[in-house]
């Protein structure tokens, strides 16, 4: 850049454990930082995860931390269930215009959660990735920041909604809340949009859609938390029982020309994570993990040899050619051993499949993609996270702070 | 006779790169990466002796007269289940054709005692005869190319059926169904047979 840039803002698009760290490396570098997020809540799919590989401790920890770092550093504005509509503009000198979902209530909110007992009809959760319902004042999880509940649009204009409003002792609900819009003026822009799990109804030959206990591994993490649909236990989607067998299926999507033709990197050490759900909560349980190769890099070979040693655990070298209907409605595992040589059919209580990860928003005109979708970054307008391609969460963290740092220097020069 | 090259050695590449520049849809042979989806998908996948899968890797490792004599080229059923689960899009069904098709013109056993081969050259001597195929011609051919004895054991074997086909009108009796311009299509056959020789794959 030749000229000095009008703007020294920084706008990060996008609040999850990505968007979270370049916003606060930005910030906390000096720089004032406008973090946009389309959802209720900062925090993304980190968020919905029960535990991290290979340490196994929970996001939730990590994710608190980061809300206080936010809480405090006044260079901060959060914005929530806003998304950028456009940009303009060039490398020092945007303008962005950032669209708003109405919320229906107001930061006066205490989440005392006196609307969602007045609240009769329940929605689709979707921080359970739909597995269960909540009620139409919710809160989008225990762990949201801000800390504030959500009327859902479906009771705006009905009794419900009237009694929701009446229930609340603070004012804060507002149902004349409109959709907004207005401009920013931003010298640089982080793109942390994230992913979003690869769709499984178009691997077709893997029948998620007509067989119950097929699910796939952002599902499973949901079922092995606390906040859960099934509240931390592990439990079959047909009929509630606990799985005694359970395959676990690499590189579904990923490494598939006719899907994702690259390899997303986490679901390998994900899966082996699922295995220890299991393990742990089940220790009569069998785990079959089908995999093409196993990528198991640098420091998490350690977690995979781990895994390696629990005699509870099948490594089955194969990439499963379908999933068929048993008799009672189990998925029946088919394929070729590339070992052995062996074509099986296997029966199981839950077969998980491990989604690849997909790049998440389509970010405006002008900004510049790979073939697959993800960010590639240039002056002014830098990827963060999984907005540039697989990454687990400490590489995500990684090249977050790196576009934070590279944001830092655009708009001061 | 021989077309592809024989290996003389352990670790002998030359058959490998053979099969990717000349057998059909070879050249994504390369990205094969061994997952096992095509033989996992395989209808009669059990029968084979190899597979397509570990019929690849064989391929990589030189063996040529293992592949060749492989009941795998001549199992498949041409169902495609296996190319459109491919994840790297190896035409498979394709290549094992091909394969097969190899096999019989290096003259190697299997191929020639092989039942689909049988039938393909009688479906192909009525198609490129008569430009149609006649199910009498076609079964008769394919029958008698098991030895007179074995052709009318065989034949007198399915006469009930040939009956019930004539009886609800599914076989005519009379002249072979022929197309008009029989010369136009021998034309057209010997410019594709010169085409494929230009092309150096052999007769």
């Amino acid at each position: 850049m030749s000229d000095k840039p009008k703007s020294q803002t920084v706008l990060v698009v996008g609040g999850g454990i990505g968007g979270i760290s370049a916003a606060l490396e930005a910030a906390e570098c000096g720089s004032e930082v406008v973090l946009i997020e389309k959802a209720p809540t900062l925090g993304g799919r980190v968020a919905a995860l029960n535990r991290y590989f290979p340490k196994m401790c929970h996001p939730t920890c990590g994710l608190e931390i980061n809300y206080q770092r936010i809480k405090k550093n006044p260079r901060i504005k959060v914005f929530t269930m806003a998304e950028v509509s456009g940009i303009s503009g060039a490398a020092g000198d945007y303008t962005v215009t950032v669209t708003t979902t109405p919320r229906f209530v107001t930061p006066a909110c205490t989440a005392c959660g006196d609307c969602a007992t007045a609240a009769t009809s329940e929605v689709a959760d979707p921080f359970n990735y739909n597995l269960s319902k909540v009620k139409a004042a919710y809160l989008p999880h225990s762990m949201a920041f801000p800390m504030r509940y959500i009327v859902d649009a479906s009771v705006v204009g009905t009794p419900e909604g009237q009694a929701i409003k009446a229930a609340c002792k603070v004012g804060a609900v507002d149902l004349d809340e409109k959709s907004d819009s207005f401009t920013l003026s931003v010298g640089a822009v982080v793109w942390a949009t994230g992913w979003r799990p690869y769709d499984p109804n178009k691997l077709t030959m893997y029948r998620y859609d007509e067989i119950a206990d097929v699910i796939t591994n952002v599902e499973m993490e949901r079922l092995a938390s606390h906040d859960g649909p099934t509240h931390g236990k592990v439990l079959r989607p047909s009929n509630g029982e606990a799985p005694k067998k359970v395959a676990l299926i690499q590189c579904a999507g990923s490494r598939d020309l006719n899907h994702l033709a690259y390899c997303s990197r986490i679901c390998c050490l994900a899966s082996m994570k699922h295995a220890a759900y299991v393990r742990e909560q089940y220790p009569e349980a069998e785990v079959d993990i089908y995999y093409i190769d196993i990528r198991a890099h640098d420091k998490l070979e350690a977690f995979y040899r781990k895994a390696k040693a629990d005699q509870g655990i099948r490594w089955i070298k194969s990439k499963p050619s379908r999933i068929e209907k048993g008799p009672n409605g189990e998925p029946v595992v088919c394929g070729e051993n590339t070992l052995s040589r062996d074509v099986y059919a296997n029966a199981y209580d839950l077969v998980v499949l491990a989604t690849g990860m997909q790049a998440s928003a389509q970010p405006p005109a002008g900004a510049e993609m790979d073939e697959y979708g993800f960010v590639v970054s240039e002056e002014g307008v830098f990827g963060a996270g999984v907005a540039t391609g697989p990454l687990d969460v400490s590489m995500s963290v990684q090249s977050a702070t790196a576009a934070a740092l590279r944001a830092v220097q655009a708009v001061r020069s | 006779m021989t077309i592809s090259p024989t290996p003389k050695r352990a670790y002998d590449l030359n058959f490998a790169r053979y099969v990717y520049e000349n057998i059909d849809g070879g050249e994504r042979l390369r990205m094969c990466m061994q997952c096992g989806a095509c033989s996992g998908s395989c209808p009669i996948g059990k029968q084979m002796d190899h597979g397509p899968r570990k019929l690849f890797m064989m391929i990589r490792a030189g063996m040529k007269e293992a592949v060749l004599t492989s009941n795998t080229i001549w199992n498949c059923v041409s169902c495609y289940n296996c190319v459109v689960r491919c994840p790297r899009k190896v035409p498979i069904t394709y290549i094992l054709h091909d394969l097969a098709y190899l096999a019989v013109q290096e003259g190697y056993e299997p191929a020639k005692k092989a039942d689909n081969a049988r039938f393909a050259k009688a479906f192909w001597w009525s198609a490129a005869k008569y430009g149609r195929t006649d199910e009498r011609l076609v079964t008769g051919k394919y029958y008698f190319s098991f030895g007179i004895g074995e052709g009318i054991k065989r034949g007198l074997g399915n006469q009930a059926i040939a009956l019930n086909m004539i009886k609800t009108k599914r076989m005519h009796l009379g002249m072979p169904h022929a197309i008009k311009a029989k010369d136009e299509l021998q034309k057209i056959l010997a410019k594709a047979a010169e085409i494929q020789e230009r092309h150096g794959k052999g007769a």
